[in-house]
């Protein structure tokens, strides 16, 4: 069939088919690094998004004052009498931190998992059309942020980094549909014993977190506060995730699977903190091991 | 002169597409629904219409590379979908009338496409499992309402920015 090959839409057509899924494949492989064109455009991009992001987030910020004064005397009130207890929680936060850091010296361990170095950033833009919850921040590698960090805000943990650029980074939310997002936690029941299992998916229903591999016999009550346990390697301990509000037994009885609810709201996101674990990581020190076995 | 402004046009919409959701009032809406504002297909397609076929289709195809590298993170599926959408609405158009009322519609038509495009290959690849039904109720309808409004808004400009270009591109 010459008149097949001949006809040039259809060929352009094939190859783009061709192309589309070659490049769809590439850019979906777990890449430790994105290359060196893609970083160049999202850098130069964040560029212009962090000059127009500046402007439009004042504007936003007044009118949101400007709402926000309308019920300033019941919040007052509500503050005030907050502020009696904290001055209270205040004194009582330094005594038990002077404690811990001293019964640490009793013991000689000196770091522990719940160590961070908190990098500060602004989110200049968002994912456009909305499918795959990414966010841009201001701050990259020049920084000293790498892939997989954890991101917080003051309520808690909404995601980890996904890739990282020169000056910009991006962030992946805890509510992506990502099967590799798994984040050890612990749920915190007061006085009696923690319990372990890992964050896995997002109920998009239901706007919850699953909270799966929790032990059959595990008694979970609503309104515990879940934590993350560090114990993943990457992130460090005692990052807020939210509060459990329904527990429920998986689908083949063995375990429990708890929804909890974010802390933090995933929708509105202006400033957050990139968590750095100053303990080291397990992947990290390979290195030093491989040196000295060189010797 | 125009060439400039051509090429600062589509960067401002790039940028201001993700600006819009970021910090304007779609939050009032709650998780109900999703909008997302579709300033870039408008432009292409009203490029493609009122300024060149042919431009536009490019313009459709560096814009689509950037929007997956920069926001997406997923490269191919809007460096395929915003050409070929701009190609069909340019076939499409030769059979009607060319004029803002009928262009607004057909971009309506197109964004739709586009959304339904887009939902298929990213269930593909399970970037997302939303059920079908709840995309055309949460997302596609919300969508397809936010941009006629936009559509309304920014076409007769577009349309007279574009015509101006094109004339200017004719005389050289």
């Amino acid at each position: 069939m010459p008149q097949f090959f001949l006809n040039k839409r259809l060929i352009i057509l094939l190859v783009s088919i061709i192309i589309l899924v070659a490049l769809i494949g590439f850019s979906l492989r777990d890449r430790e690094q994105l290359t060196w064109p893609e970083q160049f455009l999202k850098d130069t991009t964040g560029f212009v998004q962090h000059i127009l992001a500046k402007p439009t987030g004042y504007i936003t910020g007044f009118f949101e004052d400007v709402k926000g004064l309308t019920n300033t005397y019941e919040e007052n009130k509500e503050l005030k009498k907050r502020l009696d207890e904290l001055a209270q929680l205040e004194v009582d936060v330094q005594l038990l931190a002077k404690e811990n850091a001293e019964l640490r010296e009793m013991l000689d361990k000196q770091d522990s998992l719940r160590n961070f170095k908190p990098i500060h950033a602004t989110v200049i833009a968002r994912n456009a059309d909305r499918w795959e919850e990414l966010l841009i921040i201001n701050k990259g590698k020049t920084n000293g942020i790498e892939k997989n960090m954890a991101v917080v805000t003051a309520n808690g943990l909404i995601g980890k980094i996904k890739s990282t650029q020169q000056f910009t980074s991006t962030v992946q939310l805890l509510s992506a549909m990502d099967p590799t997002n798994r984040i050890s936690a612990e749920i915190l029941r007061g006085d009696e014993e923690s319990i372990y299992g890992t964050i896995e998916g997002y109920d998009e229903k239901r706007e919850l977190l699953k909270l799966k591999r929790i032990p059959n016999d595990a008694k979970i009550e609503k309104g515990q506060k879940v934590v993350t346990s560090g114990m993943g390697g990457i992130f460090p301990a005692g990052l807020p995730i939210g509060e459990v509000v329904d527990v429920e037994p998986d689908e083949f009885g063995l375990n429990q699977t708890a929804y909890v609810k974010p802390g933090a709201n995933l929708y509105d996101i202006r400033n957050v903190i990139v968590v750095e674990r100053e303990m080291i990581q397990p992947g990290k020190n390979d290195d030093a091991g491989e040196e000295e076995e060189d010797r | 002169m125009k060439k400039y402004l051509l090429l600062l046009l589509f960067l401002f919409l790039f940028v201001f597409e993700s600006i819009f959701i970021e910090f304007l009032p779609l939050k009032m809406f709650g998780n109900e629904v999703i909008l997302v504002p579709r300033f870039l297909m408008i432009a292409i397609l009203f490029f493609t219409i009122f300024g060149d076929v042919r431009q536009g289709i490019i313009a459709g195809f560096i814009i689509g590379l950037l929007f997956d590298v920069v926001y997406t993170g997923v490269i191919g599926i809007y460096l395929v979908f915003f050409p070929l959408i701009a190609f069909l609405v340019s076939k499409v158009m030769k059979v009607l009338q060319t004029n803002v009322v009928i262009l607004t519609f057909v971009s309506i038509l197109a964004i739709a496409l586009l959304e339904f495009a887009v939902y298929e290959m990213n269930s593909l690849i399970k970037i997302t499992n939303m059920e079908f039904l709840m995309f055309l109720k949460k997302r596609l309808l919300p969508t397809m309402i936010l941009n006629l409004i936009l559509t309304v808004i920014i076409g007769y400009p577009l349309k007279r920015f574009f015509e101006k270009y094109k004339k200017e591109v004719m005389k050289d």
